[in-house]
């Protein structure tokens, strides 16, 4: 990186997409299904990548997507299930029945990839949990091991370093630099952000440097492990971003009445994602008023 | 988990509003609590109207005692950090978890045994592991909750080949092989489930067999009816409770913490709503109450 790129990180989602995402990359989303960058998919999508190698905790619109349009090989996580609404039906097809292509799956509970992503940002190969012990997470997952305390303690299951080629994290701020400041909760996002090979930040608004230095505690990403710096506003709908807009239960409860059959998701994929050139055409088709509405039943309750 | 909109005969509530209004007596005041999203976070929410004002919610995504003015469809949702004494990373959650901090979860699932193993990875029907006949979520936080919070209240619909001799997949471990010491020796530090709140009655736990026994019956419902829905022989407590009708209040707290009906009656209430806007309408009306 020249040292004017590394002072502005800028680009369009559809550049750092093609630039940092390839066909077989290890990837990671930030947020823990609600600040999840669902642009950034719809951008993967759109570009055709294969083959990914998808770690984290619990993702479902994002793997939902990825796997129905074909984009997934494999699985190391937690929870894929639309929370109230119910199972997530791509997720179903591609374990149960191979459709569209067959889904490798190594399941983990999140405390479990929570350390996996410690260990990864700390650069130690392995971390210790007291989870998944005398259950059959362990006896299908063979790389979690089971270790005596050397110290006389409990025994405890050991789980190794993630570390994937590519982490897409949504903030609201950040500068062009790459600082990334988040409200709310921050789920695992500053341990993928450190574990990732690659850091496409993408946020809710730019800001000026001199902004991100008067909230220096709300820096959750500093700006050397980022590479690419993306402003998508809306850009986690029809998930939530605290304090900006609320979670679409409605237009999620459309889109897993649609895709309980295969033919309906890809109806819904060619209206909402190959149908639209980018992300602002994706919220003019969603509506912007509709997203105004959300914006404003977050704003009662969060403001930042 | 999600509920049933039917009313039970004769009565003006739903089994799942007796599973909700039941469950909720479990939180004690001061507790910290963690809550599954749809009937489990329900009943956590009656508590905090109720009887348990200070019990605090915590969600992995890393949100720590929100108010809970309106009701989250997912852990991440924004709603789930209004008004938080504490925002925070989830690997910090679950660290807090394993330190001890946290007394009590309730947890939903897809298949049960009589120690309390829960299954919420795969139904494995005519297939297995890697080609299972029902993929269900995984287990998301379920096994680290049950693995180290303090106890754990299951809920679940009662209802044939859920409640089995053995699940096809332990994702969240209950009392293991029910023999003595089996957590411990696994190195779990949490006490492991206490009772389990179904849409016909409450089990809970011998204390010395760690075999689950019907403990509560709901109106309407004969234990010979349970039985039938169980997958091994069931035994039935000497002294057989009835649960009590919900107050008035109890049931109007209910309704209008979730003023769509979304949790309560799923899909089915989503196309009663005219559109967004009169969900916005309804969450900002009824917050908070």
């Amino acid at each position: 990186m020249s040292d004017s790129a590394r002072g502005n990180k800028l680009m369009t989602l559809k550049e750092a997409i093609g630039t940092h995402v390839k066909s077989g990359s290890s990837i990671t989303f930030g947020g823990f299904i609600g600040r999840d960058c669902l642009a950034a998919v719809h951008e993967i999508i759109r570009q055709g990548i294969r083959d990914l190698a998808v770690i984290d905790d619990s993702k479902t619109d994002v793997m939902d997507l990825l796997v129905g349009a074909g984009c997934v090989r494999r699985w190391e996580g937690a929870y894929l299930g639309y929370g109230a609404i119910g199972l997530a039906n791509n997720i179903r097809r591609a374990v149960e029945k191979g459709m569209p292509f067959p889904l490798e799956v190594e399941d983990w509970s999140n405390a479990a990839v929570s350390m996996r992503f410690l260990a990864g940002g700390l650069n130690v190969p392995f971390m210790a949990v007291r989870s998944m012990l005398g259950s059959d997470i362990m006896k299908y997952n063979s790389r979690v091991k089971v270790m005596e305390d050397p110290y006389g303690g409990p025994p405890v299951a050991l789980v190794p370093a993630a570390r994937p080629d590519v982490a897409v994290i949504h903030a609201q701020r950040a500068d062009v630099m790459g600082n990334g400041q988040v409200w709310g909760f921050t789920g695992n996002d500053e341990n993928k952000a450190r574990a990732a090979g690659r850091v496409i930040l993408t946020c809710e608004e730019l800001v000026p440097t001199e902004q991100i230095r008067r909230r220096g505690n709300m820096t959750l990403i500093p700006f050397y492990c980022v590479d690419a710096v993306v402003h998508v506003p809306y850009g986690c709908y029809p998930q939530s971003c605290y304090g900006y807009y609320a979670y679409d239960v409605l237009f999620c409860g459309d889109y897993h009445e649609k895709t309980k059959t295969r033919e309906g998701f890809l109806e819904w994929l060619d209206h909402y994602v190959h149908g639209c050139k980018d992300h602002m055409e994706y919220c003019a088709r969603v509506g912007w008023d509709r997203l105004m509405s959300l914006a404003r039943l977050e704003r009662q309750f969060n403001r930042i | 988990m999600k509920g049933s909109s039917l009313p039970i005969k004769g009565k003006n509530y739903t089994a799942s509003e007796l599973m909700a209004i039941t469950s909720c007596k479990e939180f004690k005041d001061w507790e910290v609590a963690f809550v599954g999203i749809g009937i489990p976070l329900i009943a956590g929410i009656l508590a905090k109207r109720f009887h348990a004002p200070n019990l605090s919610i915590v969600y992995e995504s890393g949100c720590i005692g929100p108010e809970k003015l309106r009701v989250d469809f997912n852990v991440g949702d924004s709603s789930a950090a209004d008004g938080a004494l504490c925002l925070t990373s989830e690997w910090h959650v679950f660290g807090d978890l394993q330190r001890g901090f946290y007394d009590i979860g309730v947890l939903g699932g897809a298949q049960l045994d009589k120690y309390g193993n829960l299954n919420t990875t795969a139904i494995f029907g005519e297939g297995d592991y890697r080609r299972p006949a029902v993929r269900l979520p995984g287990s998301g936080g379920g096994n680290d909750i049950g693995s180290s919070v303090g106890r754990v209240v299951i809920m679940m619909g009662l209802e044939k080949n859920r409640f089995v001799e053995k699940v096809d997949f332990i994702t969240t471990p209950g009392h293991l092989d029910g023999s003595p010491g089996a957590r411990e020796r696994a190195g779990l530090l949490g006490g492991g489930p206490v009772a389990v709140v179904t849409s016909k009655g409450v089990f809970r736990f011998h204390p010395e067999t760690r075999e689950m026994y019907l403990d509560t019956i709901y109106p309407g419902v004969e234990v010979e009816e349970i039985k039938e829905s169980v997958g091994w022989d069931l035994m039935v407590a000497d002294d057989l409770k009835l649960a009590p009708d919900p107050a008035g209040e109890e049931l109007a707290a209910l309704r209008a913490a979730d003023p769509c009906n979304l949790i309560m009656g799923g899909a089915g209430s989503r196309k009663k709503l005219s559109g967004l806007e009169e969900f916005v309408h309804l969450t900002l009306k009824y917050a908070g109450r």
